[in-house]
């Protein structure tokens, strides 16, 4: 079975010789070139180049169309990105810097007009031609209710949400919401099929659970009405959501949950399983990987282990199940990426 | 009526809802309460109950820390203005994001905390080389130098808060300035602030100020501890007995 097979299997609940598994090596990409990052980002092709090569020397499922995270915000006319050869690069340049400037953003009128889509575009037509076949293609798409952390900051963000005039707020908010609904169709047309929805704003750990129904989720419905959530991923940037698995399901219709590694693994797949009995879902188990910089051979067996364990109980076929990675450190040694993987291709194994 | 207005308080922390935190406070001071009052008496024990619940309660959020750190900080600033004589500061801190990092949030939480406990806090911004926290900590005379880091990379790097401890071991300053860290990639690591050579690190904003507190208290009481021994042995030199 090709590794898309494996996918669409797991989320049916079909059966496939192992579960799928997911590996996030983005700025890893720039290594294996020999480049800096500043370099490597500059280009589609560089980027699909380091994306396959990782691919092809882990053998891991998933291929990412993603350059970094703060590219959202060039579409909004940010300008300077500060990339590091150790990690991921950041917004240097927030496009609001005072909440005057809100009225003054700009949302581009067809996205896949702007210069900022032009090399995502190219990566995305390389990754399709290279596997689109046989891989699924993943796209990050951050939601409405965090997209303004990369056009201001978290801190500013954070001050206008909690305590600023609320007409501003969701202005910003519907341009953003727009933005989305824009972008998610320009990625599904080229052909992305793993949306990975990064909302970490709509989280109770952020806002807590009750600004969580009454604020984030009419936004996030918004985010999603026009498209659908076919592809969608609800993935929150590491913070844990369990307990608003059952609103996600019942309320947008998403059924493939990429967890928090700080998340009760079981408690979240049992609430996915119970909302959605016979139909498609996946519960996507996720590894501390920060821990991978420093643990050893066994520590890392075990926890993945400990992981499949919960996702795939007695190795049954049909589990519903995908082993993850959060954004992998740079600094995760080499060796320990093989270990990672080769646990997770053993016990991943279903019978 | 202490009790009654600290609960009003408290509430309205909770709900992130800073008018009505005013609210509170004016009426407050209308009905007789002395600005000292409010902050020792409300404002400190408000930031003290959000630290315990930050362990027990579950829907205790980001948004919470951040609005109870502004409010308080706020708040006290205010009431400083009120105070019939300036308030014992407790300690200073310097503060500021790890080279490269660029992410302040938590930093804000920390410091509006900070403020609230009578700390003082010199905030030296985001991507900060470690060089300048040392200096700005010998320039302020500050026991804590707090490192935020946000990802991996900047909380674990040669020029973030490694360097810091680097520095201060080579010049002989570790018994005199704490190093404490904070930021995402300690949340998902508990043992990597010992790796950076943090004194200590806590794992929300909010906690960071009793972290914080507790390592100004160990520089004072070793420095009066160093002081009374240098005080004995200047007494022993004079003393011809």
């Amino acid at each position: 079975m090709t590794p898309l097979e494996i996918l669409t299997a797991a989320i049916r609940g079909e059966s496939a010789p192992r579960i799928p598994i997911f590996c996030n090596l983005l700025d890893q990409g720039a290594r294996e070139l020999g480049m800096g990052q500043r370099d490597y980002y500059r280009r589609g092709e560089q980027v699909a180049e380091g994306q396959l090569r990782m691919n092809r020397r882990y053998g891991y499922d998933n291929l990412w169309s993603l350059f970094y995270v703060g590219k959202e915000a060039e579409f909004f006319g940010c300008r300077e990105i500060l990339f590091a050869d150790d990690g991921s690069p950041n917004v240097a340049d927030f496009v609001v810097k005072e909440w005057d400037d809100i009225a003054r953003l700009e949302l581009p009128e067809d996205i896949t007009r702007h210069p900022a889509w032009e090399e995502s575009a190219t990566c995305l037509k390389i990754l399709r031609a290279e596997a689109g076949e046989t891989h699924p293609i993943c796209a990050y798409l951050t939601a409405s209710t965090s997209l303004p952390a990369l056009l201001m900051g978290m801190e500013r963000w954070l001050e206008l949400l909690l305590t600023g005039p609320a007409d501003l707020r969701d202005h910003l908010l519907t341009l953003c919401s727009d933005f989305f609904r824009q972008q998610v169709a320009a990625y599904r047309a080229a052909g992305a099929n793993v949306l990975l929805y990064s909302t970490p704003f709509s989280t109770p750990y952020f806002i807590g659970k009750q600004r969580f129904e009454r604020f984030a989720m009419p936004w996030m419905e918004r985010d999603l009405a026009p498209g659908g959530v076919e592809g969608i991923v609800y993935y929150c940037g590491m913070a844990p959501f369990n307990e608003v698995i059952p609103q996600v399901i019942e309320q947008l219709g998403i059924g493939i949950h990429y967890l928090s590694p700080l998340a009760d693994l079981a408690e979240a797949k049992g609430s996915i399983e119970q909302r959605l009995v016979g139909q498609n879902r996946l519960t996507c188990g996720v590894i501390d990987d920060i821990q991978l910089i420093r643990w050893n051979r066994e520590q890392i067996r075990a926890e993945v282990q400990r992981i499949c364990q919960i996702g795939i109980p007695g190795g049954r076929p049909g589990s519903h199940f995908l082993f993850g990675t959060g954004v992998m450190p740079m600094a995760i040694p080499e060796p320990n990426i093989r270990l990672l993987l080769e646990a997770a291709f053993e016990f991943g194994r279903v019978s | 009526m202490i009790a009654e207005i600290l609960k009003a308080y408290n509430e309205a922390v909770f709900e992130t809802d800073k008018e009505a935190a005013f609210e509170v406070v004016e009426a407050a001071l209308a009905a007789g309460l002395r600005a000292e009052e409010v902050v020792f008496k409300v404002v400190i024990p408000a930031v003290e109950e959000m630290m315990s619940s930050i362990t027990k309660d579950p829907d205790a959020n980001l948004a919470q820390h951040f609005m109870t750190a502004q409010i308080a900080a706020e708040v006290t600033e205010r009431m400083l203005q009120r105070f019939a004589h300036p308030p014992a500061i407790l300690g200073r801190v310097v503060i500021g994001t790890a080279a490269g990092d660029l992410h302040s949030l938590g930093k804000r939480i920390v410091m509006g905390c900070l403020k609230a406990l009578m700390v003082e806090v010199v905030d030296l911004g985001v991507n900060v080389p470690a060089e300048r926290f040392v200096e700005a900590a010998l320039e302020h005379d500050a026991q804590v130098i707090a490192v935020s880091a946000m990802m991996v990379h900047t909380a674990t790097s040669e020029q973030g808060a490694r360097a810091v401890r680097r520095i201060l071991d080579e010049r002989g300053l570790s018994n005199r300035i704490k190093l404490v860290v904070g930021g995402a990639p300690y949340r998902f690591d508990n043992e990597l602030y010992k790796i950076v050579g943090g004194d200590g690190w806590a794992a929300d904003g909010i906690t960071a100020g009793r972290i914080i507190i507790h390592l100004i208290r160990d520089v004072k009481s070793e420095q009066n501890g160093q002081n009374e021994q240098n005080k004995q042995h200047e007494e022993r030199e004079h003393d011809p007995a």
